[in-house]
């Protein structure tokens, strides 16, 4: 279930495998930073270590430099609110994508506007409105903290109307599964999630990316064959999983759907993942654990469309 | 240090320290200017032997004014330096030495906050470019004049940096200052003069330390040398008491808060950026004949007596009924130490002492009590003892909860009042809304014209009534003309009223959030969560920056006292932590890492300038700066955040930039080294001090004699040529040798063909290292005399206390003759003076706390034109014409220490009592009879401000030489 652990365990799992890179990287640190900031650059230079080959371990050279460099504009853009010329930035966002930093600081530099007061254009007031106020809730409430109508994405209601669909689905796949045997490796996965979603009157979308296609993935990472699902229905997210095959991937991505259905009950819930490299909030179905774990990146965004739909209509 | 507000508090709280300095101006004759004689005896009475000046507190103002047109190019700008230096001289006059020390490379401790200023300054630059622009089109859209755009560069002050070319022609120019004026100028005939320029590793205030450690270190320095320093930085009075030398002086110009400046868009003053209208200027004079001079006065200058603070100090930090005697040098480095918890340049400083919640007298009682209970000081010769230290904090700690509520409540509570405020002032700007009129018009009280009967009322009655009709009719009829746009028509009170509920909104500004909110429970963990980014459970990371931060108070200590002792140290985070989180501090420093070098002056640079400054650096070190496959473009963010953290100003809030990597910045330099030319590599290196002395002082021979006999080795000065000073000497390589023509560096000067000056290059003498450097008085040092007024005087049953307002105790007043008396009390009577309103004290400046016009009051009133029309010509005022037998007293008192008092005896006559009344009183005096009664009014006001001590009222209970009061007073001291 590799697709379900975050970035962090990942890291930790390969440094745990290369004992003398761990060491070397660790040399790497500053003395102010913390560990959060530092396990976010950590993985940054981990990542991005195979874009400069003549960097090898446990030697300086200046291609080391480079790399260090940028992983410290990276973090000081991400950390500190720096922002740098055009063309370091693009590069930059190409090789942060996929890191994941749970609440990351929010600076306002001059740019965002916020500083020039008393002047109260137009564009002001916009970008002040663009920016996400930091969240005052420790990083445990994170999933519930309210957050303002983005740019597109789903209505803040929308949990609300699709929660007493899924109490219904929730009724029908504990039956199934009871009628079943109980949850277990050997079950048909996506039959029953299937089935259980039409005798509610709904059907399942799935929606299959090749793997190679993902950015962004941990370096470690070198399998590029298999393909990657991911299960919404009525778009809330359910689940995703890898296979090497689409139906394979389809029947991993429903077990982990059917794994959520396994506490007492399910919830809908608006969260911010990962989609195509951005923060953007998704409908999510959630048991009622607290996950300490970020979610895996977004392979779909239905609401995109809709935003659309609003605004013509 | 860069705390604005350290000065402001000490100079209200220690007031006497101030002296206002006395300036010689030259005169001009036929147009021909004749300079000042600076030979003669000091004007303000006192003798000093040293002046050093912190340069950079000069370049800066003479090379970007704030007050002033800006010099035009380079040429300006050092012929302004000049001017300022002769400025000095004139007004301090040194007998001795002049060191003239430029800032060089600085610690690294130092470096993040000039990265942070250098980094601001661009910032500012660029955002101020971009609202001109914008406004400017703004206020020509709307049909305003704004002259032309200047196409003048706009002068980057970040190259007054060690390393620039500026700083290096900056040198050249000095040199040949030094050398004109040592073969031109007599004053400065005997002057030994220093020269540390900017190749010189460290900061000007500490290279002028070190010089006075070291000489007071060695066996032949005089230890009643009188000290001038001449800076405007709040450290140099810290630096001042470190050394422990009684006579130390520090000069500065006056601390004037909140001057004009004039707007940057139309150049006019009065109004900010955003609000220019571009109206067309007011006429300066009524055919604009002042157009051209500038409405500020020069900057004046203050002296800062150390030894008066230090009697203020003694004060307040002796401490009875210790278990050892009290040692007052060593509770001066204490009380200089905790001064560093409030601010410093190279800490943060602890985010519950704010200098203005007196947070030094907050830690001054603290202290006493941790010496009591410990027995011992917190520091010694500029080492911490941390044990006590976090004693200290802990106490500071437990209060930090009641800090931060009560900071709210006093911000809350100036919010308030400041809202008050406005609402009263526009109330009073808009007048009633109803208003009687003709026979019902309000009359001034008190006018002569008094208002007559009233006639035929209900007429009137009538008229007001229809005239308030037809207007509100008037109004209504111009809003439907407009099309219901009132704010376009007539002036109508109801559309004045939409306009000003308008107005009263726009003045709310936005607060800038503050997510930390000290002032409420959870702030710690608040704050560091969001200064930090980690919980409050991450103990080590607290740790770190507590052991850092303790490091950082253990090296600015140690600087102050013994120099730098770790070039490469710096404070790694951009906050600092709590007083409360210094806990088992006493293990966390040991020592700094031994023989640390200081950067050279070109990859300081690199470390402090922004980008946008690349141009100062050679091409392939500038694109090092921007390039996006530079293994350093991290450290050039070309925006950054600033937090406010709880401030209010951009100014006084945190650039949240990046540190420098010193590891990666060496490795990525060595690439482009090879591209400097010669030029780029001469001003990389470190250079030395260099000395300049005229022909007619005693070591002048004896240099002189080292460049005949070329002996390129290290000479020590002998200590008898030089008034003591000792150090090495070495020749330089393109000296200044006399009879040998020195170049103008400047075309607008001329060549000095005829030089008799002789430069050598210098060095402080060198101590072993491990050296401590003792901060103790010397042997041999004389206390110069007291200031302040003991506090047993009245107990000593002698005169009336007379504060002393100069250097010398027996200065001679201002006096006016009898005659004089008569003509201004005879004027005086005949106008408004004589009501009965004239005991009220006048309007004066005492009131604002303006501490010159406690010197200079006297002069005051009689520059106004009615009384110098009375008087004659002003200038003769300031001759004293004292009756012979006084004047000969006062000739032969001057410089002389106590051999009487002239003052006092003068005062025993009745006539000079009269004499002192009138030359202290600075309103104008009232009607004859009570001369004696306005003096004590104004004795009183003096004590009242000058010195709270004790009730004031027994100094006149008891018996003196004076006549009683005359019975007419009403004046109540009580």
């Amino acid at each position: 279930m590799a697709e379900e652990r975050s970035n962090e365990d990942i890291v930790a799992e390969y440094l745990g495998q290369n004992p003398q890179l761990a060491q070397w990287v660790e040399t790497f640190r500053g003395y102010c930073e913390s560990n959060k900031q530092w396990d976010a650059r950590r993985e940054f230079i981990l990542r991005n270590m195979e874009a400069f080959p003549t960097v090898e371990p446990g030697v300086p050279s200046s291609s080391l430099d480079r790399l260090l460099s940028l992983s410290m504009v990276w973090a000081n853009h991400v950390f500190l609110g720096c922002s740098y010329p055009q063309a370091v930035m693009d590069k930059i966002k190409e090789m942060g994508e996929g890191i994941v930093v749970v609440d990351a600081p929010v600076h306002k530099t001059t740019k965002d506007g916020v500083l020039a007061r008393g002047k109260r254009s137009a564009t002001v007031e916009v970008d002040a409105d663009g920016c996400v106020k930091r969240a005052k809730c420790g990083s445990n409430e994170l999933d519930s903290r309210p957050v303002g109508r983005q740019k597109s994405g789903p209505l803040p209601q929308a949990p609300a109307e699709h929660q007493p669909f899924f109490n219904r689905l929730y009724k029908a796949v504990a039956w199934k599964l009871v009628s079943a045997g109980g949850f277990g490796p050997n079950l048909d996965h996506f039959e029953i999630l299937r089935s259980c979603a039409e005798s509610c009157k709904e059907t399942l979308t799935c929606v299959f990316v090749p793997l190679k296609d993902i950015a962004g993935l941990p370096a470690g990472r070198t399998q590029k064959e298999g393909h990657v699902c991911e299960i919404r229905c009525q778009t809330v997210y359910m689940g995703t999983g890898y296979g090497r095959d689409e139906s394979a991937a389809k029947a991993m991505a429903s077990k982990e759907a059917l794994k959520v259905f396994q506490g007492r009950k399910v919830t809908v819930k608006i969260c911010r993942r990962r989609y195509k490299g951005k923060d953007v909030e998704d409908l999510m179905l959630l048991d009622e654990q607290p996950r300490s774990q970020g979610f895996p990146p977004a392979l779909s965004y239905p609401f995109q469309d809709e935003q659309l739909e609003d605004g013509s209509s | 240090m860069g705390v604005p507000a350290f000065f402001r508090w000490l100079s209200r709280k220690y007031a006497s320290i101030i002296v206002h300095c006395v300036e010689e101006k030259g005169k001009e004759c036929n147009g021909v200017r004749i300079p000042v004689d600076t030979t003669k005896p000091n004007p303000n009475e006192v003798e000093f032997d040293n002046l050093y000046l912190d340069m950079n507190g000069i370049i800066h103002p003479c090379t970007h004014p704030e007050d002033k047109a800006a010099p035009k190019n380079e040429d300006e700008m050092m012929v302004a330096i000049f001017e300022y230096i002769d400025r000095l001289f004139n007004i301090v006059r040194p007998r001795r030495v002049l060191y003239m020390a430029i800032d060089g490379v600085a610690p690294r401790a130092k470096m993040n906050q000039q990265r942070s200023r250098r980094f601001r300054a661009s910032k500012e630059g660029v955002e101020l470019t971009e609202e001109k622009a914008r406004m400017r089109e703004e206020v020509i859209q709307r049909g305003g004049y704004l002259p032309p755009e200047e196409i003048k560069e706009r002068f980057d002050s970040n190259c007054i940096t060690p390393g620039t070319e500026f700083m290096d022609n900056l040198a050249q120019c000095l040199r040949y200052y030094v050398a004109d004026r040592l073969s031109n100028d007599p004053g400065w005939k005997n002057v030994t003069v220093l020269l540390s320029d900017a190749s010189v590793p460290g900061e000007g205030e500490h290279k002028i330390m070190d010089y006075i450690r070291r000489q007071r270190a060695q066996p032949n320095h005089d230890p009643n040398t009188h000290h001038c320093l001449c800076g405007a930085d709040a450290d140099l009075i810290m630096l001042g008491l470190a050394t422990h030398e009684p006579n130390f002086t520090i000069i500065r110009e006056e601390f004037k808060p909140n001057k004009p400046r004039p707007c940057a868009l139309c150049g006019q003053i009065g109004h900010e950026i955003k609000d220019c209208q571009g109206a067309p200027r007011e006429k300066q004079g009524e055919h604009d004949e002042f157009a051209d001079t500038m409405p500020v006065s020069e900057q004046e200058f203050i002296f800062i007596r150390l030894c008066v603070l230090r009697e203020y100090l003694a004060r307040e930090l002796t401490m009875a009924s210790l278990p050892f005697p009290f040692d007052f040098e060593r509770s001066v480095d204490d009380w200089v130490f905790m001064c560093f918890f409030v601010g410093n340049d190279f800490l943060p400083h602890l985010p519950s002492l704010e200098i203005r919640e007196g947070a030094i007298d907050r830690l001054v009682n603290i202290y006493k009590d941790v010496v009591h209970k410990t027995g011992g000081y917190l520091t010694e010769n500029g080492y911490v003892n941390l044990e006590r230290v976090e004693l200290i904090m802990q106490a500071v700690g437990v209060a930090e909860d009641n800090i931060f509520k009560k900071r709210k409540e006093d911000d809350e509570g100036f919010k308030r009042r400041m809202k008050e405020k406005r609402k009263r002032m526009k109330a009073e700007q808009r007048g009633p809304a109803y208003m009687t009129t003709g026979q019902f018009a309000p009359q001034a009280l008190g006018r002569r014209d008094r208002p007559e009967a009233v006639q035929n009322a209900r007429h009137q009655a009538y008229d007001m009534r229809m005239q308030h009709n037809k207007d509100a009719a008037q109004f209504l009829k111009a809003t439907m003309k407009n099309g219901g746009n009132p704010s376009a028509g007539a002036s109508g009170s109801a559309d004045n009223r939409a306009m000003k509920r308008k107005a009263e909104d726009s003045d709310s500004e936005p607060e800038p959030e503050d997510n930390v909110r000290l002032w409420e429970d959870g702030w710690k963990q608040r704050y560091y969560k969001t200064k930090f980014d980690v919980d409050v459970e991450d103990e080590d990371f607290r740790k770190k920056v507590v052991k850092s931060y303790v490091e950082g108070l253990c090296w600015v200590l140690r600087y102050y006292y013994q120099g730098c002792a770790s070039w490469k140290w710096y404070f790694p985070f951009h906050y600092a932590p709590f007083a409360s989180d210094f806990k088992d501090i006493k293990g966390m420093f040991t020592d700094f890492e031994k023989d640390t070098k200081p950067f050279k002056p070109l990859e300081q640079l690199m470390g402090v300038f922004p980008a946008a400054s690349g141009n100062f650096l050679p091409p392939t070190w500038r694109s090092l700066m921007s390039s996006p496959d530079s293994p350093i473009i991290d450290f050039y963010p070309d925006d950054f955040a600033i937090d406010l953290n709880g401030k209010k100003y951009a100014w006084q809030g945190v650039a949240l930039l990046p540190f420098v990597d010193e590891r990666r910045l060496r490795a990525a330099l060595t690439d482009v080294y090879a591209d400097l030319t010669p030029e780029e590599v001469r001003r990389n290196s470190l250079g030395s001090d260099v000395m300049f002395l005229g022909k007619s002082h005693p070591l002048f021979d004896f240099i002189h004699e080292l460049y005949r006999t070329e002996s390129h080795e290290d000479t020590e000065i002998p200590a008898e040529l030089c008034h003591g000073i000792l150090g090495t000497l070495n020749l330089d390589d393109n000296p200044i040798l006399p009879d040998k023509p020195v170049t103008s560096p400047i075309p607008m000067l001329r060549d000095i063909s005829q030089n008799i000056a002789i430069g050598v290059k210098f060095k402080d003498p060198h101590f072993a290292d491990g050296f401590v450097f003792k901060a103790v008085l010397l042997s041999g040092a004389k206390m110069p005399n007291k200031v302040l007024k003991p506090g047993d005087w009245e107990k000593g049953n002698r005169e009336p206390w007379r504060p002393q307002l100069g250097f010398n105790q027996h200065r001679q007043q201002a006096h006016l003759d009898q005659s004089g008396f008569r003509a201004l009390g005879h004027s005086l009577n005949r106008n408004q003076h004589g009501g009965q309103y004239s005991n009220a004290p006048p309007p004066s400046n005492y009131q604002q706390g303006n501490y010159r016009s406690s010197h200079r009051g006297g002069h005051q009133p009689f520059q106004h034109s009615r009384q110098n029309s009375l008087l004659g010509a002003p200038p003769s005022y300031h001759q004293p014409q004292y009756p012979r037998q006084q004047q000969q007293q006062q000739q032969q008192q001057q410089y002389g220490a106590s051999r009487g008092h002239g003052w006092d005896r003068a005062a025993q006559s009745q006539q000079s009592a009269y004499q002192q009344n009138m030359s202290r009183g600075q309103g104008g005096a009232p009607a004859g009879g009570s001369y004696q009664q306005r003096y004590h009014d104004r004795q009183d006001d003096w004590r009242g401000r000058r010195d709270t001590r004790g009730p004031q009222h027994q100094a006149y209970s008891s018996g003196r030489g004076y006549p009683a009061p005359p019975p007419s007073r009403r004046y109540n001291w009580n």
